[in-house]
């Protein structure tokens, strides 16, 4: 029986690639708990829970093995690459800006245009000023109502001289 | 528990151009609070601030919390971003001290200048009100009998709950390693475990047990500061014959890298704001104690700190050397 | 009869008119700041803490009363409409709340869950006033054993609710385990899984696995088949309110909410993430439209939110009775109070009980003023979701961003809402329940720190569990959840066989 099974079907690529990850992130945190040195002097250890988390992970990565070469997994519907590429541009711009001090509201402003453009907008310039005018809006709300400040960029320090 | 924090990074721009008129440059400061607001550092930074602000001994104040791993995260920020800034502080204390050798971490206070320690809160030792255990010597000898069958509740780990309990071990003449601390995550669930009678002892800030000693629900047993709390009936450790002594005291430092000249306006500064009716105002309401050191004694104090807490959190294992 | 002459004289205090303007403008503001994602009650209150400070005690507290319900409110407002928790105590009102707004249900989603978080609110206060002294009895007496059990028990009835395949709800469930693991162990103050990155040493943030993989994942997976197969999102179908069936099949859903929120938000480790999951579970269970759950079931927003708000009301029962603050809130809320030289504790109520009836009595108020707000309201944040789809989606990234920037501007921070997004997405793809990972980042911490505490206590004795009655207890209802369907088949096969 199990071996007409096998034969009907090919492995399922996808659960095999999940099996994969999962062990490799049980190996992973069994290294992390293996490089641990302090102990406790009484009762479980630091090391005991990820281990146990190890263990879990590595059972349920042998689980997927053999899902693979039994019922597979659901087939996902076709994806439009090109607009999570769209989005995934938009969250690097806004890492970047975080990182090297481009501020929130160019931040915010790149994030809506490509987002809008990721869901077929092509209006780029009505979608810039209405991003730009949400995160300038977010922005003196957290500094002038909560006295907190985002990240501040060059178009921040621009708003604060003029004021 | 989303807490607020603020990069310094950018602003980097931004002190430069303060710096460049030196002249102004200490009348617009920025406190950084290596912590979440409405902690104790966040509030001994913000108490700073409204002083230097209503005495106008500064144009401004801005306090910037930076939270994370005991501090660290922030006396790395203020490390790598203020260097040579003199208008840029940092509250810190104790438990940084204690963060930096268990987090591993990158920096450390020898990299900043530091300026004075301002509070310090003296610890105190409790035991449940229904525990057998009736004076100091009782849980000593307790300890000496058995360190494994007392069990300490407090704060987190290689914190000043943490060294005290150490402390006392070993001054009770037992092996700090050995010590059965169970460290918790906030003050709250340590307490209740304590009122709950799950553990022997408990080690905490005199005052977040203060109500529950006051209404007969803790016993408090000793201080740990050099001397009593005024108006407060518990002896402390030294009159008790064991010579533990641990505050939790907080600091202030300057940036690395600034001038003897700077460090001494910003010292002048605080000292103002030490002497100030206000700052005295703000000890009485938040209970905290006077514990004003500046200058080369304070020096000298941050380092014997730093070379005791190492030593505390060696021996109990928290720290390999 | 003590206690409602008490409260009696609270409410005269809290009805003067200057303080009600006080609750007013908190529930307010409460409501204003809550309302932004990542930004929890905690947060908003301690934004806020310096807005009272120039007013008398009685009146300041009053006021951080009604910002505390206000934060409540506010953040299943977001987890409803956009998907985007606030709050961990949320995370739970979005698995069915959403569902619900995307069908055009927001509006009885919204008014469920305010009308819910009144009623619960209500009794929780009202437990709040007579139980206390009682309650807090029981709360103190629970051991790290009784919380390991409790995890436990949540553990064992939210994985039986982990979807279609065990396989892939697992998985999700030890990958949030996974993620718990990072950060500094409490316990021993050691670095796990922080590979060197000091930003990782505190942990990975609830909120921000949870906004990235309910918000980010589901813009992401929206726009990957907006092309082919757009979503639809209705903003209203039927009608805007409740219907009879709505309330019917919300009310005893509120009552079970508040009944099990109120007892563990008293306890002083029982926050409000369990009651929450155990009510969406039992909702699950008990409901007669099993079938709609996960396609946006009313119960599954009614029974959270009630509890969410009722273990609210928990939390203030250590916090007045013992000054225990149990919550990030009610340490905030206990700065407050010392702000003013008070020290909440066993004396306050002798010391002080103006102050505290005050501020029961303004519970209720504050409670009943929300929902005089909220109601209104509910028809203008459904209209949020009219907005076009490339717009709504860019506005909801743009505010899952400043979720969580505002709490933490770190590269690292917004790096894994980024990598969380992602995952989100494949999960959708894949077909992997996301619910249980964020479950398990937020139990498996707390179970391991509260099981290790009582192996430390009773030097590796693992009897402790047993000889507890309270353990013991919660343990043998945890067997009994495990075991219950497995019973229920072999009985109604029974039952089957003599028909």
């Amino acid at each position: 029986m199990m071996m007409s099974l096998l034969a009907r079907r090919r492995a399922d690529k996808r659960a095999l690639v999940m099996g994969l990850a999962l062990i490799v992130l049980a190996i992973v945190v069994e290294r992390d708990a293996a490089a641990q040195t302090v102990a406790s002097t009484y009762g479980i250890g630091p090391t005991a829970m990820p281990i146990a988390v190890a263990g879990f992970l590595a059972v349920l990565g042998v689980g997927h093995f053999v899902a693979a070469f039994r019922d597979g997994m659901p087939v996902p519907e076709h994806a439009d690459g090109i607009a999570i590429a769209w989005i995934a541009l938009g969250l690097i711009a806004l890492l970047l800006c975080i990182a090297f001090g481009g501020g929130f509201v160019l931040a915010t402003t790149l994030l809506f245009v490509v987002t809008a453009r990721a869901f077929g907008r092509r209006v780029l310039l009505a979608d810039a000023a209405i991003g730009f005018g949400l995160g300038v809006s977010i922005h003196l709300l957290f500094s002038k109502l909560l006295t907190l400040s985002l990240p501040a960029g060059p178009l921040e320090r621009l708003f604060y001289r003029s004021s | 528990m989303s807490y607020f924090t603020k990069t310094i990074r950018g602003v980097a721009v931004a002190a430069l151009t303060l710096v460049a008129s030196t002249t102004f440059a200490q009348e617009e400061l920025k406190i950084i609070a290596p912590a979440g607001p409405g902690g104790g550092w966040d509030s001994a930074a913000r108490s700073i601030q409204q002083v230097l602000t209503q005495n106008g001994l500064a144009k401004s104040v801005q306090v910037v919390n930076v939270p994370g791993a005991g501090g660290t995260i922030g006396l790395a920020q203020f490390v790598n971003t203020a260097k040579g800034d003199p208008s840029q502080l940092l509250v810190n204390g104790i438990t940084m001290v204690g963060a930096i050798l268990s987090n591993k971490a990158p920096v450390n206070l020898d990299q900043v200048t530091p300026i004075a320690r301002l509070t310090g809160d003296p610890l105190v030792i409790v035991v449940p009100a229904n525990s057998p255990i009736k004076a100091i010597e009782e849980l000593a000898a307790a300890v000496k009998a058995d360190p494994a069958k007392v069990t300490w509740a407090g704060g987190s780990a290689g914190g000043a709950d943490h060294i005290l309990a150490a402390l006392f071990t070993k001054a009770a003449g037992s092996d700090p390693a050995k010590v059965n601390y169970v460290a918790f995550s906030g003050g709250g669930e340590a307490l209740a475990a304590m009122l709950g009678g799950k553990v022997t002892a408990g080690v905490s800030g005199y005052g977040e047990f203060e109500s529950q000693i006051k209404a007969g629900k803790l016993r408090a047993l000793a201080l740990s500061a050099g001397k009593r709390l005024a108006g407060v009936d518990v002896p402390t450790l030294k009159e008790q014959g064991m010579n533990v002594e641990v505050v939790n005291w907080r600091a202030i430092m300057g940036a690395p890298d600034i001038t003897d000249e700077e460090r001494k306006a910003l010292t002048d500064k605080i000292e103002k704001v030490v002497q100030s009716k206000e700052w005295a105002e703000i000890l009485k309401q938040k209970g905290w104690d006077d514990y004003y050191l500046a200058g080369e004694p304070f020096q000298a104090f941050l380092k014997e700190e730093q070379e005791r807490v190492g030593e505390v959190l060696r021996s109990v294992g928290l720290v390999k050397s | 009869m003590d206690a409602f002459f008490a409260l009696g004289q609270g409410f005269l205090v809290a009805l003067e008119p200057t303080k009600l303007l006080f609750a007013g403008i908190g529930v307010l503001l409460g409501t204003a700041v809550g309302v932004l994602p990542g930004i929890g009650p905690a947060l908003t209150v301690a934004l806020l803490l310096p807005v009272t400070f120039k007013l008398d005690p009685t009146g300041s507290i009053i006021m951080f009363a009604g910002i505390y319900y206000g934060g409540m409110y506010g953040g299943s407002t977001t987890a409803i409409l956009i998907n985007a928790p606030g709050e961990s105590a949320s995370v739970a009102t979005a698995i069915e709340g959403n569902k619900m707004a995307k069908a055009g249900r927001g509006g009885p989603a919204l008014a469920t869950s305010a009308i819910g978080s009144f009623v619960a609110g209500t009794f929780a206060t009202i437990g709040l006033a007579f139980f206390a002294p009682l309650l807090v009895q029981l709360a103190v007496s629970f051991g790290p054993w009784d919380y390991f059990a409790l995890m436990v028990l949540a553990f064992v009835t939210v994985s039986a609710t982990f979807g279609e395949s065990p396989l892939r709800g697992l998985t999700s469930l030890a990958i949030g385990l996974m993620l718990g693991l990072v950060g500094i162990d409490i316990l021993t103050g050691q670095a796990r899984m922080a590979f060197g990155v000091p930003e990782l040493l505190d942990g990975v943030e609830v909120t921000t696995l949870a906004v990235g993989l309910f918000a980010v994942g589901e813009a992401l997976y929206v726009a990957s088949r907006f092309k082919g197969n757009p979503e639809e999102i209705v903003p209203i179908k039927g009608s805007l309110w409740m219907s009879r069936e709505d309330w019917r099949r919300s009310w005893r859903p509120w009552l079970r909410g508040a009944a099990l929120g109120f007892p563990i938000g008293a306890l002083p480790a029982g926050g409000a993430e369990v009651p929450t999951f155990l009510s969406y579970v039992t909702e699950k269970k008990l409901s007669k439209h099993p079938d709609e759950f996960g396609h946006g079931a009313i119960e599954g927003v009614a029974g959270p939110e009630a509890a969410n708000n009722a273990s609210a009301a928990g939390t203030l029962v250590p916090l007045l009775t013992l000054g225990l603050p149990t919550s990030a809130t009610a340490a905030i809320m206990l700065a407050g109070f010392q702000q003013y030289g008070l020290n909440p504790g066993p004396l306050l109520f002798t010391e002080n009980p103006a102050l505290v009836w005050g501020v029961v009595a303004s519970l209720f108020i504050a409670n009943a003023m929300l929902l005089v707000l909220n109601l209104p309201l509910v028809g203008l944040w459904v209209r949020l979701l009219a907005i076009p789809q490339p717009w709504l989606y860019a506005g909801i990234l743009v505010f899952a961003a400043m979720g969580t920037v505002a709490a933490n501007p770190s590269v690292v921070e917004v790096g894994m809402l980024f990598v969380f997004g992602f995952l989100g997405l494949l999960m959708r793809r894949w077909d992997y329940p996301v619910a249980p990972m964020v479950v398990g980042l937020i139990l498996g911490p707390m179970a391991e720190a509260q099981i290790r505490r009582s192996m430390q206590i009773t030097l590796g004795d693992p009897l402790v569990f047993f000889e507890n009655p309270g353990s013991a207890t919660l343990l043998m209802l945890a067997a009994i959840a495990l075991l219950a369907p497995f019973a229920m088949k072999g009985l109604s096969r029974f039952r089957a066989a003599e028909d």
